[in-house]
């Protein structure tokens, strides 16, 4: 294999780390959406031709000589250091997703968590205020109410649909709102852009958590996210074998804003470029929540199958739902593509008709529930969703237990709540899991 | 001119401005690079009109490579 030495070797892999912002890749922004989840950001690796972008399992990369590291370190020249900051094949799914959500740039991160709250300690400090939808997942809702009140900065918990209560929470402080587009486990659908619309009245930036609906219901960026976040350990892999974050700038906000304060350096010299720089060059870099190269590759090869995965998810969930909803054991089924939901309209017009793979059911009470689950034969006692199984938690007594009654409730939580994440079996074998299961009640 | 950029001496022509230089240079993806001129990080939106004089010394670095 012909090495590569010197400036030619820096060329290389700039143009590796530059191949998602390419005007080439650009151009494929064209392409239906099925199609960019399999070839987008990622072309088949010129020296071996590889059609994967291979894994780079190397914590560092050498240098042929002092000056050579010294430029890369000055930024001089382009290239590889160290994984924690960066690494071939966490470029390669970097690239991917820039193009799935129509950003500008993104970063990886061990976690969707990581993801979060690199986002937010990026952009706010001690003294700084976020403001955050209050039927979001569990795990966030802690790092905002107990985390980082630690470090000074503190959410203001709203009403997540309602565009005037997020108006109402900003102050001169705010650095950022935050929304996730199906609340989880509450399945509420706040309409982003009227969301935007008030964020951008205030000169405020807007990040839209889109996990549960992905890139294949719909690009929040395109209804005004200036950042969109992923866990990617969910749909974006698929198969539930590791644990992803990503966070994707839209390149829409303008960095030299007031509220933006914190990266203002990064602003002077990397303009638009500068939430990237901030993260890459200092927090990051500092908190060290870096994806392994294994579980980027994971997530590249998964997300090529989303297409035809999220047809399936949505196909199955609803038939559940509307099976389930016309079904006298369960008190209650809650799916955004019921007509029932009260967000609809809003679900229908955002996702263009597709509803995701989410579902609650109520069964009355906590031992009942909890029977119901017991007597599952295939579907899985477990805290994920997103995975082709189908999934199947009681919310009340774990992801959301740390809660407090009215944080609960907030969250849409009551004791006897089941949240479902339809896979993409055969949907007559779930049907029949579920129906023996309910019988057992 | 001459200029000295990154550490080379490179001659270009008299009174061209940041931008230009970027383009002489063949930079390429120009919005991912920071200049520094004379020691002092210059601002983005100054790099139209920042004319560039005789024994300037310029740095223009990359922000998103691995060496951050």
């Amino acid at each position: 294999m012909p090495a590569l030495e010197g400036k030619e070797r820096h060329s290389a892999i700039r143009d590796l780390i530059i191949a998602g912002l390419s005007e080439e890749i650009m151009s494929d922004k064209e392409l239906h959406i099925e199609t960019q989840f399999i070839h987008g950001g990622y072309e088949p690796e010129k020296t071996t031709g590889a059609t994967q972008a291979p894994i780079f399992a190397s914590t560092a990369f050498a240098y042929e000589s002092a000056e050579s590291i010294e430029n890369v370190f000055a930024g001089r020249e382009f290239g590889y250091v160290y994984s924690r900051l960066s690494n071939p094949t966490l470029t390669a799914f970097e690239a991917r997703m820039t193009q799935l959500e129509n950003g500008l740039a993104s970063l990886v991160c061990a976690s969707g968590m990581a993801a979060i709250s690199t986002t937010v300690m990026t952009l706010a400090g001690a003294g700084d205020e976020i403001i955050s939808g209050a039927s979001i997942f569990g795990g966030t809702y802690s790092l905002f109410d107990r985390t980082l009140p630690r470090y000074g900065i503190t959410t203001k918990f709203v009403e997540a649909t309602d565009p005037e209560a997020y108006r109402q929470a900003i102050t001169d402080k705010t650095r950022l709102i935050f929304v996730e587009t199906i609340g989880n486990p509450r399945l509420d659908v706040p309409a982003i852009a009227d969301i935007a619309k008030v964020a951008r009245e205030h000169g405020v930036l807007l990040v839209v958590d889109n996990t549960t609906s992905t890139p294949y219901l719909f690009r929040p960026a395109t209804l005004g996210a200036d950042i969109v976040v992923h866990s990617t350990s969910k749909f974006i892999n698929g198969s539930a074998n590791a644990i992803g974050g990503i966070i994707v700038d839209a390149g829409s906000y303008d960095w030299s804003h007031a509220r933006a304060e914190r990266i203002h350096d990064y602003q002077k010299r990397a303009g638009k470029f500068a939430f990237m720089a901030a993260m890459r060059s200092q927090i990051h870099r500092d908190l060290g929540a870096c994806l392994s190269p294994f579980n980027a590759f994971l997530m590249t090869t998964g997300v090529e199958t989303l297409g035809v995965r999220m047809q399936q998810h949505c196909e199955n969930a609803q038939a559940m739902a509307e099976w389930l909803s016309a079904d006298s054991r369960v008190e209650e089924t809650r799916y955004i593509g019921l007509e029932s939901h009260p967000d609809y309209g809003v679900a229908t017009r955002q996702f263009g008709g597709r509803y995701g793979a989410l579902l609650t059911l109520r069964l009355g009470t906590r031992e009942r529930s909890f029977t119901f689950l017991n007597g599952l034969k295939r579907a899985q006692i477990l805290a994920n969703l997103g995975d082709v199984k189908t999934l199947v938690i009681h919310p009340a007594s774990t992801i959301c237990r740390e809660a407090t009654k009215e944080q609960q409730i907030q969250m849409g939580v009551t004791p006897d709540l089941v949240r479902v994440s339809v896979g993409i079996e055969h949907i007559d074998d779930i049907k029949a899991d579920f129906d023996d299961s309910l019988n057992k009640m | 001119m001459k200029l000295t950029v990154n550490g080379e001496s490179v001659d270009v022509g008299d009174g061209i401005n940041v931008t230009e230089l970027l383009k002489v240079q063949e930079v390429k993806m120009p919005d991912m690079v920071s200049v520094e001129l004379n020691g002092e990080i210059l601002d983005r939106d100054k790099f139209d009109n920042t004319t560039l004089n005789d024994g300037d010394t310029l740095e223009l670095l990359y922000f998103m490579g691995g060496g951050a």
